[in-house]
């Protein structure tokens, strides 16, 4: 009975201990910064911002963050005498996917490991592994909920140093989470010869960052919004005459299977107009359709609440390949959730 | 084939349909479908010098202030930069300067220095307003010259020149995403048209990657002054410098996302001018590494 107790006791803490680190996590605030750093300093108090002032915070790049689920922003200025001052944004998203989503729209820069962050990510292979990116002055971090952003206005290695240490305390403690699930999706090779552009992979919900990534239209016609989630990346395959041929892939995932064929829908008479012959919900759910258009094939398959779609595809060969791939994956990682 | 839904996709942009689905969406507007004329030039001149700016990018005045009498001169033809000055801008004008205050904000040297140029040929000091901002001050001033700053923006592609005046719609977010392609449309309205004596893009310290925040590794020194009076063919000349720019830090083509599909339709919809490299005479001055024209 002492023993069934303790035990009882041991999960009580576990449990506590964990929500208490969420509850921390969400209410992250000047505690976890160093009040100094370098020749820097920062005030005692953040400037807040959430949804209502964001534009008047950044003007037009609120959208940006609006475009992930958004909860709120902190912001410290850092400032020393005789030196230009560092910038810290704090973005607290409201699920890590959404912070991840944020970096993964840019892969470039030099990647930064900080001693403290634990090593969890064992399970990511799809995207670059890293979760920390600097350059000129600016670090970029995915941190669980936490997309942020350091930034020097003159970058030296003193600047550079204090940049580098604040994005070792923000990352202090807090969990590593894997990338987003539904990049298992990607194979890393498709075919014997297609392979994924891992630094060119972005994760988002709104049609305006897929336009960032990729450019379907400026108006909203796969209906993304922030109960979706979607990937983009190419494949390349570089021939012998060293030319690169790229096909893009798309993948999305709705909250329900009649919003997928309503998207599929709007998408076909929107972006394939001339098409009609083809349409019909009947034949979209049964099997992938197929289309020459000015870029090359245009392939998708409607597959429960998700949308595969390929862009580019040098023959119909290949753009069957890719959505017979992204079938044979997702009937692979549903049948392993079932067990 | 235009899009029935005047609605614009990749699709329109690879046909090269853009001006013809704008148009369709946009029948009955007046100044749709603007009658391309047989035969159009402009002049586009770049002057650029190496040390405008330290490697802090601290900006030298006095130099950044020649090269504007040199961009004069050359744009002019004129002898002299007060001459030339005078032949765009009168004593008795009212004139706006229209900087960019967000993301790659206008350096103030430029702006100083338009101002002195300005006093020098007799315009009262109270008469230059900084005109950004609000559609009253436009309405304000009997000329305008637009102060740009070179850089890409991430709803439209590019926002240098045509978007510099968005604040003059009264409703900037409105021609942002889709209705970039109408950016256009606001240097039609009475209280902008006609107004614009001349467009000097600041290209000293160009962001090309579109942000939305300003990402210090996409930020280079191109010591760079541009200027033209043709605000498409300005802002074509400046596409190309971006595009150039982005090809070369990746090594590969990196095309801007979204496409600026603003700069077509100020052309082939709203007929402000060419946005046909063939038809924009760009002449040079002064520094010759990477030029990326």
């Amino acid at each position: 009975m002492r023993c069934l107790l303790k035990r009882a006791f041991f999960y009580l803490t576990v449990i506590v201990a964990f929500s208490t680190h969420e509850g921390a996590a969400a209410k992250m605030s000047t505690y976890y910064l160093p009040k100094s750093v370098g020749a820097w300093t920062r005030p005692d108090s953040a400037q807040k911002i959430d949804s209502t002032n964001i534009f008047k915070y950044m003007n037009g790049a609120g959208e940006l963050y609006l475009s992930y689920r958004f909860i709120r922003l902190e912001v410290y200025e850092y400032t020393a005498d005789n030196e230009e001052s560092i910038l810290v944004e704090l973005y607290y998203m409201k699920t890590s996917d959404d912070a991840f989503g944020l970096l993964s729209l840019d892969w470039g820069g030099e990647p930064v490991t900080f001693d403290h962050s634990p090593v969890s990510k064992a399970s990511r292979t799809i995207a670059p592994p890293n979760s920390a990116l600097y350059g000129k002055g600016l670090l970029r971090i995915w941190s669980d909920n936490i997309y942020a952003r350091v930034m020097a206005e003159r970058e030296t290695p003193v600047s550079r140093e204090a940049v580098l240490s604040l994005g070792r305390a923000i990352v202090a403690n807090r969990k590593n989470p894997s990338e987003p699930k539904l990049l298992d999706i990607f194979p890393h090779t498709i075919g014997s010869d297609w392979k994924l552009r891992g630094d060119r992979i972005g994760y988002f919900r709104s049609y305006l960052v897929l336009n960032s990534l990729y450019y379907l239209s400026h108006q909203n016609i796969l209906n993304l919004d922030l109960s979706t989630e979607a990937v983009a990346a190419p494949y390349e395959k570089i021939t012998d005459n060293e030319d690169h041929k790229r096909i893009q892939f798309l993948f999305v995932k709705y909250a329900d299977s009649a919003q997928a064929q309503q998207a599929l829908d709007h998408f076909h008479k929107t972006y394939l107009p001339e098409h009609k012959k083809d349409f019909g919900a009947g034949s979209m759910s049964a099997s992938p359709n197929f289309f020459k258009i000015e870029d090359g094939w245009l392939g998708y398959k409607l597959h429960g609440p998700c949308i595969a779609l390929v862009f580019e595809c040098p023959d119909k060969r290949s753009a069957r390949m890719f959505i017979k791939q992204i079938q044979f994956n997702l009937i692979k990682i549903e049948d392993n959730h079932a067990k | 084939m235009p899009n029935k839904q005047g609605l614009i996709t990749r699709r329109d942009f690879i046909r090269g349909t853009i001006g013809a689905t704008l148009a369709t969406s946009m029948f009955g507007v007046k100044w749709a479908m603007a009658d391309e004329k047989a035969v159009r030039s402009s002049l586009v001149t770049v002057v650029r010098d190496k040390n405008v700016m330290d490697a802090n990018f601290a900006v030298d005045f006095k130099v950044y202030q020649k090269m504007l009498e040199q961009t004069m001169i050359q744009f002019t033809g004129k002898n002299n930069s007060k001459d030339a000055w005078s032949s765009i801008i009168k004593p008795e004008d009212t004139v706006g300067l229209v900087s960019t205050e967000h993301l790659n904000p206008t350096h103030d040297e430029l702006v100083y220095a338009v101002k002195i140029a300005l006093m020098d040929i007799g315009v009262p000091k109270k008469k230059i307003k900084m005109a950004q901002g609000s559609h009253r001050r436009a309405r304000a001033c009997t000329a305008l010259i637009a102060l740009p700053a070179l850089k890409a923006h991430w709803l439209t592609g590019i926002g240098t020149v045509l978007k510099n005046y968005i604040t003059y719609s009264g409703s900037p977010s409105y021609y942002h995403e889709g209705n970039s392609s109408k950016l256009g449309e606001i240097w039609h309205l009475p209280h902008v048209k006609g107004k614009t004596k001349l467009i000097l893009v600041d290209a000293l310290y160009p962001l090309c990657d579109k942000g939305p925040q300003p990402d210090p590794r996409y930020k280079w020194a191109y010591n760079g002054l541009i200027a033209g009076t043709d605000p498409v063919a300005v802002e074509t000349v400046c596409l190309k410098i971006i595009t150039e720019k982005r090809k070369a830090i990746r090594g590969e083509p990196w095309p801007l996302s979204p496409p600026p599909i603003c700069v077509e339709a100020a052309d082939k919809v709203y007929g402000l001018g060419t946005s046909r490299m063939e038809e924009i005479k760009i002449e040079h001055y002064g520094w010759e590494q990477g030029l990326l024209l």
